[in-house]
């Protein structure tokens, strides 16, 4: 599934620009460009990428098995049961879960997989026969949303296990799993002595270093307009060891009775946000920069805004169901000209 | 009415003149040269489309008849069709700008927009958001 390849030839001493893309990994497409002496060396640093974001997929999975594997699914089927012993790599996720849903009021829940489920289960059977889409019953939801408190999980990180006590609680890591994915990976790249080099996993992007050609410009990723989708009304980012992420709702829908019903789930409503058409935020780290995406998205503007100003380092740009844009106010410094 | 001094003249037309120059190889250097689009059926390049003679057409790549491109006059192309669930691929809208690209995951297919000939230092490295 790994395609490699020369884009430009470029003078002896400079390093080439090769990029690589892949299908499977997080339901989602991976986008890997970096600048090498060699192609090689490239492939090396594409392999480790691609095998541990494998290893990471796998884990976060909560709808499949694997063979000799304890994942999130396997956490969630012995829910009320018993303590499962787990990779070190779930302990990291669910202690920065931890972390984000203090920081983010719980708009960030890595526990609120009960909820989550029944919107995916209607979404599912909607996008499999749109003329019988139907919407989750609210009494259901609201039975559900008794079985999302975070804190409740048990990690015991001596033991290296998770137990969810509340046999009706389910975790699921969907708004973070990819972003924090992209972060370790970008980071054992770096290890690896990767100098130059851009991921992508579904649109969270990681860079490393700046361009490694003669220019030794940062990375520039452009927004698309998620209202005038022609292709051409992008703006760009400027990227130096920086995590930009965009979450939006024109892609992932279902329609029940006229109206799309999207992905990313208010738990003040239990319903899908309706503030925004996308949020992007740009932070250092890729994880962080996932969770604050999904929980701004969930926040009326001045709650979001007084979010994104009190952390450091970290921007965002709003764009509102009528196509007006608002940014944090060092957005614009990373525009470029 | 205002009158030109000579020297007025000669700044003036100097300044036509250094800017027919700049705009001449702006437009040689930086001129928008629409792109090509690659079409990728599970990683293997399959087709390269020319985004840039004014073309319009429909078509489907030969591994997959069940999934139509268009691809539009303005150097913009898109999926229009496709037999996938999701329709995450038509929701991506057209793409016309490098970096740009759009997947259909449950068929395998790509589509990325790459420069025509080198890269420019105003072309983006990625596009997401779309």
């Amino acid at each position: 599934m790994i395609l490699v390849f020369s884009l430009s030839a470029c003078t002896k001493q400079e390093k080439k620009r090769y990029e690589a893309e892949f299908l499977l990994l997080f339901d989602t497409l991976t986008q890997i460009v970096g600048y090498t002496d060699t192609e090689e060396e490239f492939a090396a640093h594409v392999d480790l990428i691609y095998d541990n974001l494998e290893e990471y997929h796998q884990l976060f999975d909560i709808y499949h098995n694997y063979d000799g594997m304890n994942n999130m699914k396997t956490i969630n089927d012995q829910a009320g049961i018993a303590p499962v012993k787990v990779d070190q790599k779930i302990i990291d996720l669910l202690l920065f879960s931890k972390e984000v849903y203090d920081i983010t009021d719980g708009k960030v829940n890595a526990a609120y997989g009960a909820v989550l489920k029944i919107w995916h289960d209607h979404r599912d059977a909607g996008i499999d026969d749109p003329d019988k889409a139907t919407l989750p019953d609210m009494d259901q939801l609201e039975e559900a949303s008794k079985h999302t408190d975070f804190h409740q999980v048990i990690l015991d990180e001596k033991n290296m296990t998770v137990y969810l006590p509340d046999p009706e609680m389910r975790l699921d890591v969907g708004a973070i799993a990819k972003g924090y994915a992209t972060e370790q990976v970008g980071r054992l790249a770096e290890g690896n002595g990767m100098v130059s080099g851009l991921i992508s996993v579904g649109g969270n992007v990681r860079s490393i270093g700046v361009k490694g050609d003669s220019s030794s410009t940062p990375w520039k990723v452009g927004i698309q307009n998620p209202i005038e989708q022609d292709g051409a009304d992008i703006r760009k980012i400027i990227l130096t060891n920086a995590s930009l992420v965009t979450s939006g709702i024109y892609e992932r829908y279902y329609i029940v009775g006229g109206e799309k019903y999207h992905h990313i789930i208010d738990p003040e409503t239990l319903f899908p946000a309706e503030y925004y058409l996308s949020i992007t935020i740009l932070c250092a780290d890729s994880g962080l920069a996932d969770a604050l995406s999904t929980s701004v998205f969930n926040m009326p503007f001045e709650q979001g805004l007084a979010l994104i100003e009190r952390m450091p380092d970290t921007e965002a740009l709003w764009v509102f169901h009528d196509g007006q844009i608002k940014t944090s106010s060092h957005f614009d410094d990373y525009i470029a000209e | 009415m205002k009158f030109f001094r000579r020297t007025d003249i000669i700044v003036i037309i100097s300044i036509l003149a250094v800017s027919a120059v700049s705009w001449g190889i702006h437009q040689y250097f930086f001129a928008e040269d629409k792109g090509k689009a690659e079409i990728y059926y599970y990683s293997k390049l399959v087709e390269t489309v020319d985004l840039s003679n004014g073309d319009e057409r429909k078509f489907s790549i030969p591994q997959d008849e069940n999934v139509t491109l268009q691809v539009y006059r303005d150097g913009s192309i898109a999926f229009i069709e496709s037999d996938c669930k999701d329709r995450v691929c038509i929701h991506a809208g057209k793409l016309k700008t490098t970096g740009q690209f759009a997947a259909c995951l449950p068929n395998g297919i790509v589509v990325k927009i790459v420069p025509h000939k080198e890269r420019d230092e105003d072309d983006v490295d990625l596009v997401i958001g779309n």
